[in-house]
């Protein structure tokens, strides 16, 4: 069962085509990693499911509505210095169904509290947004996200700049809303993280997007991260052209 | 202490009870700190702190324009000025985005061609006595018409602010938040642009198209240093305005100075406070920072 797919999609940024010929389906309850190179179109694919580019030729068919898609996009502009507290940061993320008219009730706060709790903020409820640390941030950004309930969860490299606590933190929290039925779709560099959280890979290099099983991909990838001798930052190599195809698509 | 009392009266009270003028002027200024503050800690906030001035010079070719055709008519200055002002918010806006540049250099450009077409304008009709009441305001010049306009841009602006608070503070916050719910930011940035045009424009009368700005602007930054809170910050430039325009304006009466200037002036005196002594950020609480402790709630947040 799936509510998000990609048919013929053909992307262009700045008169710049990205993406060329992308298909596929995203699978309900299950974490598709993103996968390419810097400038690969990671970050304009994800824009045209949210619905803010629109393609220059095929579709993304997306049977939920746009206030049950959440986008955690990775150049923040959120302004730090704004007078503003964890907890009032984590109640705008129930924008879609209070809008700008609706209180927030008993039942918007025992949410917040529980996602708090799940995600190690509870001390900080009333802490001014400036003085968070990065991995503290990053929890109360996806905390926003998760207050959304949403359906469909976008999130552009969630783990850039954060602690490994944090980290573990996240993943286990996507992978909670991902086991509820949410489609997931995440933004990843790192091969650990990748290994840890993917159910399935889409590939995105040289304007192309294949599906690949992350297994496969970690494969292909150990023996050049061994050779560099850099185990603890195995990066991703961006020329895989001979990967077998998931088996799923 | 009886002395004392009498003292006070004949400072604080008697000149708004003797004299009409002085009893307008203070129901205009107290009404003008109730709408243009918060109107300013949102600009502050949003890094735009020096926008309420370029608007500021933009009515005025629009007042030149209603005091060249009608004479010294505060309608008609008033709803030009409203025009110039929303015109060029307009065309700043429209142009950055069709171009892309930022639109603070699009507003800066477009408040540069209004202010020196207003300056012709009204050396072309007018007397340079003219101008400075334009550019300065003149209590003398309130009466009942002005009162009515102040007072309707006020309830007007607190009003709709009411309205589009919760989205001011998410748009102001986070912009691409607010794109991915599918709300369209540029729309209440206008509105927000709107009510601040207004306020320019009911507070020339007072205080001169200049000057209104400073009714904005000084109390919300003031307010930066004893507050972090939003509410507080509101609260606290409304409280910081009117506690100005009262103080300006007795003082302006006592030493007969201009009342415009005068008003900012002990708005301008409340800031230089607060920056050196204010709770947040000001000279003294560098001094004094000392670090807190480790709070026990920390712990749960560091990897054990």
């Amino acid at each position: 069962m799936s509510r998000l797919s990609l048919e013929a999609l053909t992307l262009a940024q700045g008169g710049r085509t990205v993406l060329e010929n992308v298909n596929g389906t995203f699978e309900d309850g299950a974490i598709t990693a993103l996968v390419g190179a810097n400038g690969a179109g990671k970050s304009t694919l994800i824009q045209a499911i949210m619905g803010l580019l629109s393609p220059l030729s095929g579709h993304v068919h997306c049977s939920m509505p746009k206030e049950r898609r959440a986008w955690l996009p990775q150049q923040l502009a959120l302004d730090l210095t704004f007078p503003m507290s964890v907890e009032e940061l984590m109640l705008t993320g129930r924008w879609p169904t209070h809008g700008t008219f609706k209180r927030y009730g008993p039942d918007d706060y025992r949410h917040m509290h529980g996602v708090m709790q799940r995600l190690g903020l509870s001390g900080l409820a009333h802490r001014p947004l400036g003085e968070l640390s990065g991995g503290q941030r990053q929890r109360a950004l996806l905390g926003r996200t998760l207050m959304q309930e949403a359906e469909l969860l976008l999130l552009d490299e969630p783990f850039a700049n954060v602690d490994t606590h944090t980290v573990e933190i996240l993943c286990d929290s996507l992978r909670d809303v991902a086991n509820a039925g949410a489609t997931v779709i995440v933004v990843l560099h790192d091969m650990e993280q990748l290994a840890r959280l993917a159910d399935c890979v889409l590939l995105l290099a040289g304007g192309h997007g294949q599906w690949v099983e992350p297994a496969t991909l970690l494969e292909r990838h150990h023996a050049p991260a061994r050779r560099h001798a850099h185990p603890q930052a195995p990066f991703i190599s961006l020329n895989l052209p001979d990967v077998p195809p998931c088996s799923t698509y | 202490m009886l002395d004392l009392l009498t003292t006070l009266d004949a400072w604080l009270i008697a000149p708004l009870t003797d004299y009409a003028f002085m009893r307008r002027a203070l129901v205009g200024g107290l009404a003008l700190s109730l709408a243009a503050p918060p109107l300013g800690v949102f600009l502050m906030l949003r890094g735009m702190s020096l926008v309420g001035d370029a608007m500021a010079h933009a009515v005025l070719p629009g007042v030149a324009l209603g005091f060249v055709l009608a004479g010294f008519s505060l309608p008609a200055m008033s709803l030009g000025g409203l025009v110039a002002g929303l015109l060029v918010a307009g065309l700043a806006g429209s142009v950055s985005r069709m171009t892309g540049h930022r639109e603070d250099s699009a507003m800066a450009s477009f408040y540069l061609i209004s202010l020196a077409l207003g300056v012709m304008l009204v050396s072309l009709r007018g007397s340079s006595v003219d101008l400075t009441h334009v550019l300065f305001g003149s209590i003398l010049a309130i009466d009942d018409t002005a009162l009515w306009l102040i007072a309707s841009v006020a309830s007007a602006t607190l009003l709709v602010m009411a309205l589009i608070f919760r989205v001011l503070v998410v748009e102001c916050l986070d912009p691409l938040f607010l794109r991915g719910q599918g709300i369209r930011g540029g729309l209440v940035h206008g509105v927000f642009l709107g009510l601040m045009v207004l306020n320019l424009t009911a507070g020339f009368q007072t205080l001169g198209t200049l000057m209104a700005v400073g009714l904005m602007m000084l109390p919300a930054t003031t307010a930066r240093f004893w507050s972090q809170r939003l509410e507080g910050l509101i609260g606290l430039s409304i409280l910081i305005a009117m506690v100005s325009s009262t103080g300006g304006l007795l003082v302006s009466y006592h030493l007969g100075l201009p009342s415009g200037p005068c008003i900012i002036l002990v708005a301008g005196i409340a800031y230089l406070a607060s920056a050196l002594c204010g709770r947040h950020g000001s000279l003294l609480a560098r001094v004094r920072r000392r670090a807190t402790p480790l709070e026990t709630d920390e712990k749960t947040c560091t990897p054990s």
